[in-house]
């Protein structure tokens, strides 16, 4: 027996027993419950900060039971064993998370408690979403563990802040075995306020994006484009409509060219050093160009053998010619092939020879 | 197309000699199998002797390129000539591989 079952009743002890012999019961619920939370939350593309499980230690089971072990006929009454938290960012992921759970596990409705509700309109505190659950047959079972089914485990539901002053309480307050003054408390508590007003904030200004990510779409796919600044939101809203497909089709067929398919969004410094603000300049770049860029590619590739390009290369001779044709000089070039692929030895002598070329095929 | 790769441990540093184009691709493929493995590889191909990359080159080194994306590592081709840069350059194939 440890030390720290010394001090129990024999009912206390009795309990002690029937935790030991169960552990391995705990163990595959520690290890199994956070993987179907995981996978749950997966298949509904929710991210989170973390998922934890843990089993409570002998000792503080111990210490639960010296305070009120006659309210627990048996281990099985007492359902945080095995708990395991998931910690959200926003806090309206919270009831999205709860849905989730209640999908996953069968629900023990009675001994569930919601922490953020049990505040009156003056009080501050402790504000998590508490389930009590047990593993459905359905979901999983083993044959030489048929507890895992019946014993009832707990799953905490709170945001990272919420997470953040629960420790904080729990360190300075709640299990420190020491009186804490009041003004001590009431401290924590206003911090509670705070971080519920820093956690509807981080919510409104998710909507808040999320809302202009909407709109951008929006007009973009309405081809309001002149009403759509160019950022990597818009632009990205832009490429779904495949602007430059029909170009990359037209330079393929050159050389019957396999198109290597890359994201366009790295294109987004060249666009801008040419002086495109809105998706509609980049429309007009796109219009005004076109041809010219295509004729590039007769003149490059159409001289070649090469039959695979990368489907970027519509959008680079685009931003090529439109330097050149808007006056622009090597300098011009070079800094254009540093936005495109990066600072390189190599950007000097190609603007050079891009413009040798271009004059070339001009005559 | 001659290649040697001298490995420690995950860098491996790769020197080309050569024309690579359609008569020999299989064989270079087979040779670049090696660094196909391994996890967060680093790259490094000295490219000064490379005197040619036909589109069979290009796509050996484009699967290369994924195949250290998807390991977390990188590839980066340095010294290439000025008539190879020219084939990455017209293809758009600059932007997919780093090259310096």
């Amino acid at each position: 027996m440890q030390d720290y079952e010394k001090g129990l009743d024999l009912h206390g002890r009795a309990i002690m027993g029937e935790f030991r012999s169960l552990v391995p019961v705990y163990q595959r619920q520690k290890k199994l419950v956070p993987e179907f939370i995981s996978r749950s939350l997966e298949e509904a593309h929710v991210l989170v900060t973390a998922i934890e499980s843990r089993i409570k230690t002998g000792e503080s089971l111990a210490g639960k039971l010296a305070l009120k072990g006659s309210k627990y006929a048996s281990v099985r009454d007492i359902t945080d064993i095995v708990g395991a938290r998931v910690i959200t960012f926003y806090s309206d992921d919270v009831d999205k998370i709860a849905a989730l759970i209640q999908k996953t596990f069968d629900v023990d409705w009675e001994n569930s408690v919601d922490k953020r509700r049990q505040h009156s309109l003056e009080s501050f505190g402790y504000m998590s979403l508490h389930y009590v659950c047990r593993i459905p047959a359905e979901l999983y079972s083993e044959p030489e563990f048929p507890e895992l089914n019946e014993i009832r485990f707990e799953i905490q539901m709170r945001t990272a802040l919420q997470h953040v002053w629960a420790n904080m309480y729990h360190d300075t307050g709640y299990k420190s075995g020491l009186e804490v003054p009041p003004e001590h408390l009431r401290m924590l508590n206003r911090l509670a306020g705070v971080l519920e007003l820093a956690d509807d904030e981080f919510s409104r200004v998710r909507t808040s994006i999320n809302d202009y990510r909407r709109k951008v779409q929006t007009l973009v796919s309405d081809g309001n484009f002149d009403e759509v600044s160019l950022s990597g939101d818009s632009f990205k809203s832009y490429l779904a409509l495949n602007p430059f497909g029909a170009l990359t089709a037209r330079i393929a067929a050159i050389n019957q060219a396999e198109v290597q398919e890359v994201p366009l969004v790295s294109y987004l410094s060249a666009l801008r050093l040419l002086g495109c603000e809105t998706i509609g300049d980049v429309e007009r770049l796109r219009t005004e160009y076109s041809e010219k860029a295509y004729r590039m590619s007769v003149h490059q590739i159409g001289q070649t053998d090469l039959d695979i390009i990368s489907s970027g290369l519509a959008l680079q001779n685009l931003c090529i010619v439109c330097t050149v044709s808007r006056g622009g000089g090597t300098l011009e070039l070079e800094k254009l092939f540093e936005a495109i692929d990066g600072p390189s030895p190599y950007n000097a002598a190609r603007a050079r020879s891009t413009l040798a070329f271009i004059e070339k095929i001009r005559k | 197309m001659n290649i040697k790769i001298n490995t420690t441990g995950n860098h491996h540093d790769v020197v080309l000699d050569g024309r690579l184009d359609t008569t020999n691709a299989d064989q270079f493929q087979k040779d670049v199998a090696p660094l196909m493995e391994g996890e967060s590889p680093e790259i490094v191909m000295d490219c000064s002797g490379m005197t040619y990359t036909s589109s069979q080159g290009l796509r050996i080194f484009l699967m290369l390129q994924k195949s250290v994306n998807a390991r977390g590592g990188s590839l980066v081709m340095k010294n290439m000539i000025p008539q190879v840069k020219e084939v990455f350059d017209i293809t758009g194939f600059s932007n997919i591989i780093k090259i310096v």
